[in-house]
């Protein structure tokens, strides 16, 4: 009886996994089609790579995509994690107004998001571009990255770090000796959400982008004027390829790092 | 996990490596829709001024100017965009005149493309990309002979229309068919329009921005209302289609470059003008944009099936009726109007 | 001492503190004002107080959208909680090494564009398209079938782009779980259904319910779904906000809704909290 349900799980897992990926199946077949139309199948060709890979706009957008990710993630890593740990451990009378603020911007619509950070943006007189591409992701990704973290802290024993600081570990010590390695899968999770996220936002980069940087997503959402271009499909396998291979070698490094 | 993160910064190190931001070169930061420049004109630009073309794009005209206020005229060398949003931009005292002298190529554009009423005094502007929407259906699969607007409302044609998803578009034609411009301000008129533009909802299959044309090549729906370009791209899928000139009155409307008012590379952006208003590279982006060809000497470049494709004669030009920005009282309505229509949709 | 050692933990707080008075509640201040100005004639602003935009919202036209989107909001929850809550409870019970490949299969697609995978879905839906062939070709339909561009379409889409957010708020609640309150159940005669109903369900319910927000607040905002796989034929209140910024360049309405909107979304996460007693979100968030 056991055994049979647990099959039948499997089978759930299994075939919703498959639909979840049907899509990105598509773009990938549909990125060799010698076709533009999606209706015909125009035979196979893998032309589109190589015309992908001459387009040097597109690469570039992909650079400052990638750039973005991190630069934001880290940010997003560091002002959040560094905010969960020490909300964890104070109170001050304005603490729940600034956590329901912070989160904000996963709240409020993209679009009006990209709106008045143009305006505000401007009333600063920042210069648009990467500085303010960084500061707007930034922005709606600590929320990400504060959550995961702050919901590890929550489940953790802090008997651990109190005995530390009874043995006498400084305030220092214990947050990298102790709380640091355990919370660091929250803070990896939730930057590498924050990470996807970045590299996925159209709405709010294309308001506070400059003259010189595109981002890819904005480079798709745009195509659509004149049709997506088998090329974008061409980049998003590339891409998946990429993401799969990184999390493959991360699996690799990570058993032979615990075989040790 | 956290290894995925420094595999990252190691791809993105090389890829940076890879594409190279190389030393100081002279640029031009051209802004408009994707692919509206055809990428061979630019790489070909820039081989031959050594001028690197930053080429960024906006999704909607109110987009860019909402970003070129912010940056109050700065920022761009070279602006891409429609008709009303350049008069609003004029307006707002956004733009640079040009200097023809530094424009030797300028004698080559068609007059009957200039003049307009967002640079009536042909100061500011060059003419892209000029359009005038038709409707194309396909014979095979549409019973009744079309020949208006109003032949849309046909009970006929249940959920096989398309439509561009563009407000004033789909008001201003119902507009046409009580008799009316698109730009009336008179109020009752437009909220009549309303009530008529409700009975159309029935017919539609789809509102779509772009790519309206695959929708009726691939036979998605029927009927279609359609730029110019996607006219062309239709025609040239299935040479079938009827195109038609719908008897209420064309509509109008044209694309044209402008340099803003504070843009920092005002002379490489009068050299681009120059390059793209040369004869051969004129009838080269017509080919590739499928729009009309505002350059009279790229007439003799252009191939002669690209002439008969279009249907479009310069003839036609002073029929059509431009959409023009109206008191914020009459948009509002429009807008109710059109969100209620919407509403009853699907 | 004490003290001394409270001001150094508060530093841990200052990035946060100043980043989200800049960069956060300055932009939404801005918002908060601008919902209370005047449209200027054709672009723009100008700062002569008004109600009106608040006041506009209640017009039929812009009340059914927001009751249209609040009901689409719904309907994804829903089916996103139907097929959620089983893959993530599923998921929890597997092996460790399972578990953590799971993990990433669920979360590797987040890392392709939205947009393209929407792209994905229309060449399968769009007539003649895959599945049309698929069926044609089997023999189930004869005719191709008008999938694309309505109102199922666009809540396949918003199921498939919200599921994984479901499921990882189920998953970490299953997965904290103490087993023995099941097994305790069981022993004391409960059957697997009614432990389920009266002893799973409740100890994962702060992951529904925070599967539900994290599903149901996008789910209001997510235009380019309703347009894409929609046909522009389904408004929701993202659209509305798109389209009065974006075509009839009234700000000061697209501010007004999306005050309305992130008003109503804040009300939830306080009833969440009120529900759970809990302040943060699991899974995800």
């Amino acid at each position: 009886m056991k055994k049979k349900s647990f099959k039948i799980s499997n089978i759930f897992l299994a075939v919703l996994l498959i639909i979840m990926y049907i899509p990105i199946v598509v773009v990938v077949i549909y990125s060799f089609n010698a076709s533009k139309q999606t209706i015909i199948w125009g035979g196979f060709t893998t032309s589109w790579y190589g015309e992908m890979l001459r387009d040097r706009s597109l690469l570039e957008a992909l650079r400052n995509s990638l750039i973005l990710g991190l630069i934001s993630s880290a940010a997003a890593g560091i002002i959040g994690t560094l905010a969960a740990v020490g909300m964890a451990r104070v109170d001050f009378r304005t603490k729940g107004l600034l956590e329901y603020v912070s989160m904000l911007p996963i709240m409020i619509p993209e679009i009006i998001l990209g709106m008045v950070f143009l305006v505000f943006f401007s009333l600063l007189g920042l210069p648009f571009g990467m500085t303010t591409l960084i500061l707007a992701h930034t922005a709606f990704c600590i929320p990400y990255v504060y959550t995961m973290v702050k919901g590890r802290l929550v489940g953790l024993d802090r008997s651990l770090a109190e005995a530390a600081k009874d043995l006498g570990a400084s305030e220092f010590r214990v947050f990298f000796d102790i709380t640091l390695p355990l919370i660091s899968p929250a803070i990896v999770s939730g930057m590498l959400l924050a990470f996807a996220m970045s590299l996925d936002d159209v709405v709010i980069s294309i308001f506070v982008t400059g003259a010189r940087t595109n981002t890819l997503p904005i480079k798709i959402y745009t195509q659509l004027k004149t049709g997506v271009s088998p090329k974008i499909n061409a980049l998003c396998t590339l891409m998946l390829i990429v993401t799969f291979l990184l999390v493959f070698l991360s699996h690799k490094i990570g058993k032979k790092g615990t075989s040790k | 996990m956290k290894r995925i993160l420094v595999l990252i910064l190691a791809l993105a190190l090389s890829i940076s490596a890879f594409t190279g931001c190389g030393k100081k070169t002279e640029e031009l930061n051209l802004y408009t829709w994707a692919e509206y420049v055809p990428a061979d004109v630019i790489a070909d630009f820039e081989k031959d001024t050594g001028i690197r073309v930053n080429y960024t794009n906006f999704e909607t005209n109110e987009e860019m100017l909402a970003k070129l206020s912010a940056a109050d005229g700065g920022d761009y060398d070279l602006i891409l965009a429609s008709d009303y949003i350049i008069k609003i931009a004029a307006d707002e005292g956004l733009l640079s005149e040009l200097d023809t002298s530094k424009i030797p190529n300028w004698e080559n554009i068609d007059p009957i493309y200039q003049g307009f009423f967002y640079d009536p005094e042909d100061k500011y502007t060059v003419p892209y990309a000029p359009g005038i929407p038709l409707i194309v259906y396909n014979p095979d699969k549409v019973s009744i002979e079309i020949d208006g607007y109003e032949d849309l409302w046909d009970p006929s044609l249940v959920d096989q229309v398309g439509l561009m998803d563009t407000e004033r578009v789909v008001t201003g034609i119902t507009l046409k068919t009580l008799g009316a411009s698109f730009n009336t301000e008179d109020l009752d008129l437009i909220r009549q329009a309303g009530e008529k533009l409700l009975e159309l909802a029935p017919n539609i299959r789809m509102l779509h921005q772009d790519q309206t044309q695959n929708a009726l090549i691939q036979g998605e729906i029927n009927v279609a209302f359609l730029f110019t370009s996607q006219v062309a791209l239709a025609l040239q899928a299935n040479p079938n289609f009827k195109v038609v000139y719908p008897k209420e009155g064309l509509g109008f409307g044209v694309d044209a470059l402008f340099v803003p008012k504070n843009a920092p590379n005002k002379d490489n952006a009068h050299t681009f003008l120059n390059y793209i208003l040369d004869g051969e590279v004129g009838a080269r982006i017509a080919t590739q944009t499928y729009y009309l060809c505002p350059n009279k000497v790229s007439y003799e470049y252009l191939p002669e099936e690209f002439h008969n494709s279009l249907m479009i004669t310069t003839e036609d030009i002073p029929e059509g009726e431009f959409i023009q920005n109206i008191s914020s009282e009459a948009e509002a309505v429009h807008n109710e109007i059109y969100t209620a229509f919407k509403a009853a949709l699907d | 001492m004490k003290p001394r050692r409270q001001n150094r933990i508060w530093l841990t707080i200052v990035p946060l503190y100043l980043f989200t008075i800049i960069f956060v509640a300055g932009p939404l201040i801005y918002m908060f004002v601008l919902s209370f100005l005047t449209r200027d004639e054709v672009w723009g602003v100008v700062n002569t107080f008004t109600l009106d935009n608040y006041a506009k919202i209640l017009k039929p036209v812009y009340a059914q959208t927001f009751l249209e989107s609040l009901k689409l909001a719904f309907a994804t929850t829903l089916l996103t909680l139907a097929v959620g809550y089983p893959f993530g409870y599923f998921m929890a019970r597997l092996s460790a090494k399972w578990k953590k490949l799971m993990m990433l299969l669920v979360v590797v697609p987040f890392w392709t564009s939205a947009l393209m995978r929407m792209y994905g879905w229309i060449i399968i839906f769009q007539s003649n398209g895959l599945l049309d062939k698929l069926l044609m070709g089997l023999g189930i339909t004869e005719d191709p079938l008008k999938l694309l561009y309505s109102y199922p379409a666009v809540l396949v889409g918003m199921v498939y782009s919200l599921l994984p957010f479901m499921i990882l708020a189920v998953y970490s609640s299953v997965e904290k779980m103490d087993w023995s309150y099941i097994e305790a159940a069981r022993d004391l005669g409960a059957s697997r259904v009614q432990a389920f109903l009266t002893v799973t369900l409740k100890l994962t319910l702060p992951g529904i319910l925070s599967g539900v927000i994290l599903v149901f607040i996008p789910s209001m905002g997510l235009f380019f779904i309703a347009d894409i796989l929609g046909g522009g034929k389904i408004m929701l209140v993202g659209n509305l906000i798109r389209d009065q910024l974006m075509t009839t360049r009234d700000w000061p309405f697209a501010a007004a809704l999306s005050v309305v909107l992130t008003v109503l979304t804040s009300l939830l996460i306080r009833l969440y909290r009120k529900i759970t007693h809990t302040t943060e979100l699991e899974g995800i968030l």
